[in-house]
Order: C-alpha cells, then sequence, then structure tokens
C-alpha cells in the first residue's frame, strides 16, 4: 500500500490552474520532499489531500484510502502542519491541544507537555498572544501529538529559530524511524536535502522532476561570485562553467563539476573575494533538465 | 448575551409603558379613530391596542421584539459558519477526521438551542411583564399562539442567515444585510396591508403569513405558515449544506 497515490489530480480555480494532472507515488516509511517556488502549486496539492479543496479532475488515495469519499475516517491517520497558523486566538495552547486532541481516538495527553517542554512552549498564553514561531510551535505539536501514520508538512520551518529547526529535524527523524510517513513541502533546498530520501519538483501546478536527493547532490551545481582585482574580460575558466558574466570586478558563472578543480583553479587567480553558494532547488532542476 | 438583555430589557419596558398608556385609553383610543385607515392597518393597531396589554404587547412584538431577535438570530445564522473561514479557523477544524456533514449538523444544532434559549427568555420577561403590568384578565393562550407564531418567523429569518453566509462575499459583516432583510419584510407587509391596492405585496413578505392581531376574534395559529416556514427552511438549510459541503476553504 503507499502512503500517497495520486490519479492526474487536477485543481483549477476556474481558469486559473492550481494544480495539472498531478501524478505521485509515495511509499511508506519514507520521507518524501515536495519542492517549488511560491505559487507552484504545493499548498493547493497538500490542501486537496485533506479535503480543504474539492478536486477539479483526477483522484487521490492516502493510505488506501479515497481523500473525498473517506476522507473524515482517513484524517484519522494524518498529522497536518499548515503553512500559516490560523487558530481561535481565545484559547490558550493547552486548551487548543486539548481540543484538537478530542477528535481522535485515544491521546495520550501527557505528551503535549512533553513535546511543549522540547519546544520550549508555553502552553497557558492565549494563541493571540503568540508570536508566528510559538504558534508554529503549537501547530507542530498538534500535528504530531496524535501519532499519524502520516505527516503532512507545509513549509513546517518558517518562523522556527535554528535551534528550534534543528530540534524539530530530530524530532521528525525519530517519528520516521518509528514508521511514519513524512511528506515535505519546502521550497528551501538545505531542508530537503537533510531530511529527504526522494522529492518531487512541482512548478506551475504540474510535477516536473522526481528525484532521489542523493543522485540530484551529486549532480549539483555551484553559483560562483568572485571578485578580481582586475577586470579580465578574456580570462580562461575551467570546462563545466556557464552563465559567465562580468560587472566590473566581480564573475559570476554556475559551476558543474569537480569541486577540487574550481579551488585549484581560483587559487592561480587574484582574488579580493570568493562566494561559493548552492542555488535555489529550482533552478538545481532546471539546470539538471537543460543538459 | 448582550442581544438577550437588550430583548428582555425592551419586553419588560414596553410592558412597564402599558399603565400610562393605558389612563390615557380613552384619549389614545380617540386619537387613534382620528388616524388614517391605512396607518392603523399597517401598524397592526385598532382603538382596542392601548386599552389592552396584550393588545398593547402585540404591536411592539410585531414592530420590534420579532424583528430583533430575527436580527441577532439571522445574524448569528450568517457568521456561525462563515466567521470560522473567515477567521481562518475552517482549516483546523475541516482538517480533523470529522466529515462536512457533522460540523454542519452540529452548528446547526447549536444554533437553533441559541434560537430557542433567547426566544424563551424573551418569552418569560413577557410573561412576568405583563402579569406584572396587566389590569384586567389576561388571555394566556392568545399570548401563546402569539409567541409560536413569533418563533418560527424567527426560525425561518435564522435559515435565511445561514444560506446568505454561504453566497454573499465578503464575509465580514451581514449585519447591513440582515437588518435590510427583517426591517425590510416587516415594512414590505405593513405596505401590503394599509391599502387593499397594495396588498400582492404581502405575499413576499413572510410577515404576511403570521397576524400578530391577538385582539381578533378568529385570532389563532395558521398552521399552514408554520408548516410552511419550516419546510422552506429546510429546503434553504439543504441548500446550504450543499453548498457548504463541495466549497473550497482558501488557505
Amino acid at each position: 500500500m503507499l502512503a500517497i497515490s495520486t490519479k492526474n489530480l487536477s485543481k483549477f480555480y476556474g481558469e486559473q490552474v492550481g494544480i495539472k494532472d498531478v501524478n505521485l507515488e509515495v511509499n511508506q516509511g519514507e520521507i518524501f520532499g515536495f519542492v517549488g517556488p511560491n505559487g507552484s502549486g504545493k499548498s493547493t496539492a497538500i490542501r486537496t489531500f485533506l479535503g480543504l479543496l474539492k478536486p477539479t479532475s483526477g483522484s487521490a488515495s492516502i493510505l488506501g484510502q479515497d481523500i473525498d469519499s473517506e476522507g473524515a475516517e482517513l484524517r484519522k491517520k494524518i498529522g497536518y502542519l499548515p503553512s500559516e497558523v490560523h487558530y481561535y486566538e481565545e484559547m490558550s495552547s493547552l486548551e487548543l491541544l486539548n481540543y484538537h486532541a478530542r477528535f481522535y481516538d485515544n491521546v495520550d495527553v501527557s505528551k503535549i507537555h512533553e513535546l511543549a517542554e522540547y519546544f520550549e512552549l508555553q502552553l497557558d498564553r492565549k494563541i493571540t498572544d503568540l508570536s508566528f514561531g510559538n504558534k508554529k510551535k503549537c501547530a507542530i505539536i498538534q500535528a504530531i501529538v496524535h501519532k499519524p501514520e502520516l505527516l503532512i508538512l507545509d513549509e513546517p520551518t518558517s518562523g522556527l529559530d535554528p535551534l528550534m529547526q534543528n530540534r524539530f529535524f530530530e524530532l521528525l527523524e525519530k517519528e520516521n524511524e518509528n514508521g511514519t510517513t513524512i511528506f515535505f513541502s519546502s521550497h528551501i533546498l538545505s531542508e530537503v536535502q537533510r531530511l529527504c530520501d526522494r522529492a518531487a519538483v512541482i512548478r506551475n501546478g504540474e510535477i516536473i522532476a522526481v528525484e532521489n536527493i542523493q543522485d540530484l547532490l551529486m549532480k549539483q551545481m555551484k553559483k560562483v561570485t568572485l571578485i578580481f582585482k582586475e577586470q579580465q574580460l578574456d580570462l580562461k575558466i575551467p570546462s563545466g562553467c556557464q552563465h559567465k558574466k562580468w560587472h566590473n570586478k566581480k564573475l559570476t558563472f554556475d559551476y558543474v563539476g569537480p569541486i577540487d578543480l574550481l579551488v585549484d583553479w581560483m587559487s592561480q587567480q587574484e582574488l579580493i573575494d570568493a562566494v561559493l553558494e548552492e542555488p535555489d532547488l529550482e533552478s538545481i532542476f532546471m539546470n539538471y533538465y537543460e543538459r | 448575551m448582550i442581544w438577550t438583555t437588550i430583548v428582555v430589557g425592551f419586553t419588560v419596558m414596553v410592558l412597564s409603558i402599558f399603565p400610562f398608556m393605558a389612563d390615557m385609553g380613552k384619549d389614545m383610543t380617540q386619537l387613534i379613530d382620528n388616524m388614517p385607515v391605512e396607518l392603523q392597518k399597517a401598524m397592526g393597531m385598532d382603538a382596542q391596542t392601548w386599552s389592552n396589554i396584550l393588545g398593547f404587547y402585540s404591536t411592539y412584538f410585531g414592530i420590534y421584539i420579532v424583528v430583533l431577535v430575527a436580527i441577532y438570530t439571522t445574524s448569528t445564522g450568517a457568521t456561525i459558519i462563515s466567521k470560522e473561514e473567515k477567521d481562518g479557523t475552517s482549516e483546523f477544524l475541516m482538517t480533523k477526521p470529522i466529515s462536512r456533514l457533522t460540523i454542519f449538523k452540529t452548528k446547526m444544532m447549536s444554533l437553533l438551542v441559541l434560537t430557542i434559549l433567547i426566544y424563551v427568555i424573551q418569552t418569560l420577561s413577557a410573561i412576568i411583564g405583563i402579569s406584572a403590568f396587566a389590569q384586567s384578565e389576561v388571555l394566556w393562550s392568545k399570548l401563546a399562539t402569539m409567541q409560536i407564531s413569533g418563533f418560527f418567523l424567527v426560525l425561518f429569518f435564522t435559515s435565511i442567515g445561514v444560506l446568505l453566509s454561504m453566497f454573499v462575499k465578503p464575509k465580514k459583516n451581514f449585519m447591513g444585510i440582515v437588518v435590510g432583510l427583517t426591517f425590510g419584510s416587516y415594512f414590505l407587509n405593513a405596505i401590503a396591508k394599509s391599502t387593499d391596492a397594495t396588498s400582492w405585496l404581502g405575499y413576499f413578505s413572510p410577515f404576511n403569513y403570521v397576524d400578530f392581531t391577538v385582539l381578533a376574534s378568529d385570532y389563532e395559529i395558521n398552521y399552514m405558515a408554520i408548516i410552511g416556514f419550516v419546510a422552506i427552511a429546510a429546503v434553504l438549510l439543504f441548500i446550504a449544506f450543499k453548498s457548504y459541503a463541495k466549497k473550497d476553504i482558501a488557505g
């Protein structure tokens, strides 16, 4: 049985495409990345999985149950972390989490306190008084506390400080070891890289690639920015460089190839500064598909 | 809570004015006799209105109290689902393992309980007020008839409120529409009653189907109207649910 399986799942808002002919297969026990720029349809797909949006055409089943006709039963097994958290503002975190727990069978309420301690969340404060990051922590606890078989996370790290992000990832890894499937939507490559086994890339509502992350990293390019003492328009640069561009004394290009070749070459230049950075995931994929 | 207080306060206030009015009864009767017949009919008054507490109360009941209660319950009906959508908390609720039918049913049940609660409180305050200020024997069965008719009218408006919330955007403030709807249909009925030439307008106003002329000798419950209200309300709620069931919850 697959954790998530969609068949030509489409959602249109009138004429506008939300998602189009999405075919995805996510295995149980996997941490599956779902990446794409803002507005590419990540949230639309996720909200359709959860029954918040009704598909225009196509179908999807999660853990063997249809998202539309068996939605209520199915949602017992899902933990959902929305990208933007909207809660009943007059409740305290504890009231909210207890209310949440009442919708599920056999929730261990002591786990709420355990998780709150782990994330350093004060449970007695009202939702309306919580910062964005603290609301997010409350949402994380809410997604995890009823021990779902599938966790659906929509840009989960926005608003969390690095320390909390790290604790959160450690928790996710632990949950995954215990068998939880994780569907992880993000536009931040490093997160996906750290956690995910595979990832799908979505662009303008369509899945353009499903990749194994390890394979992908081997092919990863670097964005290189070098500042020279002098502009040298006739400079020879190593093979594997693309999109070379000079701005006065600054040279930028994309590099795909063995890193030691690049470093050797750089050491022979008269440089003032050098920056090597990962491009966003979208351009990696685009670069990968252009070749 | 605030609305209950207003409605109760209003009921008691109206009834407490009665003794003063009754003292002026004779003068008032003369004054009303001198008023154009059209205006009398529109306001649901006649010469007896001012000398009998039930007649007096019914005038205010028809004009203000039913409308006030209806405004409150209708606007609550309009916001009971849409507020969660506006605040984004519907996302929290609808990602839980419950169906939209369950959510809808639960919300409608609480709306019904709330409507009954405010109505019962209003009725009790009317009974207490009438007992306190009545100067002659009170025909309680007439009061019961009026209160029951009024309740179904309120229910009917409330279901319109629920339906409104499904189709009206933006979901900020339904008060304007609700006040317009309730007062509008009241005045439509008032105009309809004033002359024969305008009586056809009455068909468009739910007020036309329940009258509050308690002092008429043949005053009784209009069962057809009540069945009609309940049936139409059920249809409206059904349409509202159908729309709710396939609705997209935007992020």
